[in-house]
């Protein structure tokens, strides 16, 4: 049996990261910042999470150090594209490979280690416990005793929404998305509401990167966003940056996940279900860009 | 608002100028160790480390040539590291199987790992062109996938189960490419080579090169010109991914003499290959040196890890930087040109 | 702020003995303007009298080198749109600055959002702001569609609603009847009156003098940026504001009668689909005999780039046949038609005409590289391509420092010269031009005005798709009107009327109801 309880409860770890980054990746689209860093700022969003909640004692000490950084992370992002005029995707590259190297390096410095660190002094992110959904069979599976972080995303995805729609900061960046020369003239600086909005979408990823690493597990293993902020930049192009759409997307490529993770349980090579995900993100961009290229 | 022609010629050596001041602020141990760096890239028993630079920067030259094609036609192909692996992969199984001599094997292998890099760098074209997936994401996504099949094969079907590893098996030692004496370096710098000289003599020479070039500065102006722009998008692929095949052939025969998992990935060849054609500014003749100089920094990093126990990964932080500090210099990746013939 | 009631007082702001120079170009050179409530001020000049520049300096963009913008006497220094704004100034772009993915009521708001609890906007009292405006001026606007589905003239409309609910006293509009067809201009000057009438300051930046001498109510002249006249509209008549304008160095076209009796293009009953399977061209016919100068005239977007596309070979016909010199070529490939000798002038120069980044002989060689001058088994032979461009850059007149500089360095004027060289040097047979005067200097212009005079008189055909009437008027043999992807009406030389060419592209002639129902 494939739906079975345990996958219901994994779900939610699987959709969280997701879910953020794609939020992340979904303000830098509105904003016409082709930020394909997600993976990059996720990675370090990961490690910095793993060295507060060791080094602080406490998760909170792992959240603001990963949200810290992650936030420096889109800072730099912003200072080489925006402000020094570098191309998006030249920064993007740049800052992923930053991030690889980095986290080794300071894996290596900090603990002395390589390939993996685990500790017991790492302190994970608490789960919520519902009682009042004990009863109910199949939300009581999902949403109970889930990652404080799933909730945090779940709030982000309504509180971004209305961010851009509904808030003075929000409408200014769409309007620098759509015409920043127009902003230019009407007095505003697109330059700092692009920079604004990566900072928030590196912060975003400081707290997808935390998932990974200090809420299920508590381990960070070197290059542990594995892919993750790509399948991120899909959900983005697929939702064209709106983040009521991002959610459910979201909960599709985590079901992806949860399922792969499932079946390797069943003794298909772990190779394939560890492909899926990109396959299928491929395979479901293809047609959703594809019959938007043909409609139009 | 442009910065002059003249001035765009020196952009990769400001660069290096900021990357020396920012190791030397961010990282004292860099300087303190430049002795230890130095053996490390270019010393050892007659030079015998210049020797493994070079091997490695073979590669990644190679990588850098593969990416240098794309960009130079505007694609933004970043799909090399699957192009990369599935022409290893390819060539490894030829090479492991096919029982003929070295001058049957050598050819049947290359061309099989070039057609494999090529049609996986056309996959990435055809999603692009036919379903509208951007070529960035396109190719990206399609590594994983390739990578994760090249493990599934070297862990299950072809797996040298005796040796413990998820490897394949090695091919006989008459099928290797033969060695520098008393170096680790191959004659695959000799393809390598070759590669270099073909693409830049192309680019620069050929009206197939004119083409690809007018059309990476522009798509619309290359159709309006009456370009076979369509043909020239998969012909441009298809050599770029053929030159991935390459460097996976040269890996596999010169260097590891089978596939092990994780063998073209992990030392990131294509990335730093990538990186390499960023920092030349696309000038291909210069990317032959930016190749090198990439190479160098890595074999270098790992004399200073030896000599004074910083993680080597101090040089890809270093590369890394040298690429965001240079991206604010160039015009936009695609129209980063600078001077051609004619 | 102070506010006079009438011309004569003290003026609403004045542009104080402002300089600029961009380089070694003064740009403006110690001009000194006074503007007043109540009144609609033209400024009038060639391209690059230093119109735009100045009101760039008024509006904020631009700092001048000296002088200063004074308002009730004291001088002020903007240092962005933001101040200028926040001063009650409002300008209308020639290109619209709007946002088109946004709703038009967003766009009004962006930058005005009032302030709300924790910067959340109040939408509500937003759209009870702006449908006060939209009512009290009777403009048309639904403020929940989004602007790229809006025309151009509900564009327009929109620009100025966003100047009103920012309260500017001040209202610059550059160029602003470009775009729109005679019967939108009346409604629009109509609208202009009005606010005039309301107390606000129009200033309206044109090189149209009879647009001048209908609407405003004082010109100013400018040229070579300097402030040359200054006149009030009721004391002055169009020569005398031409011959203000100009050096008198212009010479008029002279067109001559060259159109022989051999059909070059006849493109018989073609559609084309657009964007979002749209009909862009349906059935269009039309034919160019050797010799003769057809215009196209119309509102963009209303079938003539895809038409021109289908010519040219970039887009396919669903329907209909193209024959060039009775060949039928309407299957054949964009290299094909350029071989048998068609010219593509293209309107988007920096993407399609030219390839920025490349040189002025890679670009001046494209489309004739493998030919057998110029390339050998597939490799290029650089020594015939460089005198080739040698050779054009001498008889186009192209201002550069040699065949290698890169082509984005050369100014726009010098672009055309190498496209028109490019494109007309092999002598075609048909030309198809799209807009090719646009952004170009003076000198330019007439210089490719009579490069298609000179090919017309040599027997080719010529295409000329122009968004400037003026142009077309001054060129044309013949005019069709595209309108909603039909030719909606075609005008020989001698029945050439303005208005009729207006109220045809506008429709007037399907719809029962007139274009300017809107306003």
């Amino acid at each position: 049996m494939l739906f079975d309880s345990a996958l219901l409860e994994s779900i939610p770890r699987f959709v969280t990261p997701l879910l953020l980054a794609a939020l992340a990746g979904a303000i830098c689209h509105r904003a016409s910042v082709f930020n394909i860093a997600l993976e990059g700022m996720m990675l370090i969003g990961a490690f910095c999470a793993v060295a507060g909640a060791y080094g602080s004692g406490t998760w909170l000490g792992g959240l603001g150090l990963a949200m810290l950084f992650g936030g420096l992370a889109g800072l730099a992002y912003s200072w080489f594209s925006i402000r020094r005029g570098g191309d998006d995707i030249v920064v993007s590259i740049g800052m992923n490979f930053l991030a690889i190297g980095a986290t080794i390096f300071m894996l290596r410095l900090l603990f002395g280690t390589r390939g993996q660190f685990d500790d017991p002094g790492i302190i994970a992110v608490p789960k919520v416990p519902l009682p009042f959904l004990d009863a109910v069979p199949v939300l009581s599976n999902l949403l109970n005793d889930q990652s404080l972080l799933f909730w945090i995303g779940l709030m982000m995805t309504f509180a971004i929404s209305y961010l851009l729609y509904r808030h003075r900061f929000g409408l200014r960046l769409r309007a620098a998305g759509e015409n920043p020369e127009a902003l230019q003239t009407a007095g505003l600086s697109p330059e700092r509401t692009r920079t604004v909005a990566v900072v928030i979408s590196g912060v975003l990823c400081g707290l997808a990167g935390a998932q990974l690493s200090i809420s299920n597990v508590t381990l960070f293993t070197e290059n542990m966003s594995a892919g993750r902020g790509w399948i991120a930049v899909v959900i983005v192009l697929m939702c064209n940056g709106r983040p009521l759409w991002v959610l459910p997307t979201a909960v599709l490529f985590g079901l992806v996940e949860a399922l792969g993770f499932r079946i390797q349980g069943l003794g298909l090579p772990q190779q394939f279900t560890d492909a899926l995900p990109y396959v299928l993100a491929l395979l479901v961009l293809a047609i959703v860009l594809g019959r938007k290229k043909y409609l139009a | 608002m442009v910065t002059s022609n003249r001035f765009r010629q020196f952009w990769p050596f400001l660069a290096l100028l900021a990357l020396f001041a920012v190791s030397a602020v961010l990282f004292p141990a860099v300087r303190d160790n430049a002795a230890s760096f130095l053996e490390g890239a270019f010393g050892g028993r007659r030079n015998f480390n210049f020797y493994s630079t070079l091997s490695r920067a073979s590669l990644i030259i190679g990588m850098a040539m593969s990416v240098l094609v794309s960009f130079r036609a505007g694609l933004i192909n970043i799909g090399g590291e699957g192009q990369l692996v599935l022409g290893g992969l390819t060539a490894a199984l030829v090479g492991a199987y096919l029982d003929a001599p070295p001058l049957v094997v050598w050819p049947v292998a290359l061309f099989a790992a070039m057609l494999a890099g090529s049609l996986w760098a056309m996959l990435a074209g055809w999603f692009d062109r036919i379903a509208g997936v951007p070529l960035v994401v396109g190719s990206l996504l399609l590594n994983y996938p390739a990578v994760l099949f090249a493990s599934y094969m070297v862990s299950h079907p072809f797996r040298d189960i005796a040796s413990g590893i998820t490897q394949s098996h090695r091919i006989a030692r008459e099928l290797r490419l033969p060695r520098f004496e008393a170096t680790l370096l191959d004659y695959g710098i000799y393809l390598i080579v070759l590669v270099i000289v073909l693409v830049i003599f192309f680019e620069r020479r050929s009206v197939f090169g004119y083409r690809l070039r007018m059309q990476g500065f522009s798509l619309p102006f290359a159709r309006s010109s009456g370009f076979p722009v369509g043909r020239i998008y998969f012909q441009t692929l298809a050599i770029s991914g053929a030159i991935a095949g390459v460097v996976g052939f040269i890996a596999v025969f010169g260097i590891n003499h089978r596939y092990v998992d994780g063998m073209l990935v992990l030392p990131l060849y294509s990335w730093t290959g990538v990186i390499a054609v960023l920092l030349a500014g696309m000038v291909s003749w210069l990317v032959p040196l930016t190749g090198l100089f990439f190479a160098a920094l890595g074999t270098g990093a790992v004399g200073i890890e030896r000599a004074a126990d910083i993680p080597r990964e101090a040089a890809q932080i270093i590369q890394a930087l040298i690429i965001l500090f240079a991206a604010g210099i160039g015009h936009g990746l695609i129209s980063r040109n600078t001077k051609g013939d004619g | 702020m102070t506010q006079s009631t009438s011309s004569g007082e003290a003026p609403l702001c004045r542009l104080a003995v402002i300089s600029h120079a961009f380089g070694t170009v003064q740009a403006l050179d110690h001009v000194t303007l006074d503007i007043n409530a109540r009144e609609i001020l033209a400024i009038v000049g060639e391209n690059g009298a230093g119109k735009s520049t100045l009101m760039s300096v008024l509006y904020g963009l631009l700092q001048p080198d000296s002088g200063a913008i004074e308002f009730g006497g004291k001088p002020m220094h903007f240092r962005s749109a933001a101040d200028a704004i926040n001063h009650g100034l409002g300008m209308v772009h020639q290109h619209f600055m709007l946002y088109p993915g946004l709703t038009v009521l967003e766009n009004i708001v962006v930058g005005a959002e009032g302030r709300g609890p924790f910067g959340f906007i109040d939408f509500a009292a937003r759209r009870q702001e702006a449908q006060r405006l939209v009512e009290q001026f009777g403009f048309s606007l639904q403020l929940d569609r989004p602007v790229e589905d809006l025309s151009v003239d509900a564009r327009q409309q929109l620009e100025i609603v966003k100047m009103l609910y920012r309260r500017a006293d001040i209202i610059i509009l550059d160029e602003p009847t470009a775009v729109l067809t005679p019967q939108e201009i009346d409604a629009l000057f109509a609208m202009l009156r009005r606010l005039r009438d309301e107390g606000k300051s129009i200033i309206m930046i044109t090189h149209k003098l009879g647009e001048v001498m209908d609407l405003s109510d004082r010109v100013v002249v400018m040229r070579r940026g300097k402030n040359v006249a200054e006149r009030v509209t009721t004391e002055t008549d169009r020569t005398e504001l031409s011959e203000l304008m100009v050096d008198g160095t212009i010479e008029p076209i002279s067109k001559s009668a060259t159109i022989r009796d051999e059909t070059v293009l006849s493109v018989n009953s073609i559609s084309v689909s657009g964007s979002h399977h749209r009909t862009a061209v349906d059935s269009a016919s039309l034919s160019l005999q050797a010799g003769e100068i057809v215009g196209i005239a119309g509102i963009a977007n209303n079938g003539q780039t895809e038409f021109v596309r289908a010519l040219v070979g970039l887009s396919p016909v669903s329907s209909g046949s193209i024959a060039l010199r009775n060949e039928d070529i309407t299957k054949t490939t964009v290299k094909q038609r350029r071989n048998a000798g068609i010219a593509y002038l293209a309107e988007d120069r920096m993407s399609v005409g030219l390839a920025v980044g490349g040189t002025v002989s890679e670009n001046i060689i494209a489309g004739s590289e493998n030919q057998r001058k110029y390339s050998n088994h597939g490799f290029l032979n650089f020594r015939a391509i460089r005198n080739h461009t040698k050779e054009l850059i001498e008889r186009f007149d192209i201002r550069t420092s040699g065949a290698g500089q890169e082509i984005g360095s050369l100014s726009g004027g010098n672009k055309q010269k190498v496209i028109v060289g490019r494109e007309l040097s092999g002598d075609p047979q048909l030309i198809i031009a799209e807009n090719p005067c646009w952004g170009v200097d003076v000198g330019a212009i007439s210089f490719i005005h009579q490069q298609l005079l000179d090919h017309a008189a040599m027997g080719a055909a010529i295409l000329l798709i122009s968004s400037d009437l003026d142009e077309l008027f001054a060129l044309s043999d013949r005019i069709a009107v595209f309108y909603d992807g039909r030719i909606s009406a075609e005008f020989s030389r001698d029945e050439l009327d303005i208005f009729a060419v207006g109220a045809a592209m506008s429709g007037a002639d399907h719809d029962s109801a007139a274009g300017n129902a809107a306003w």
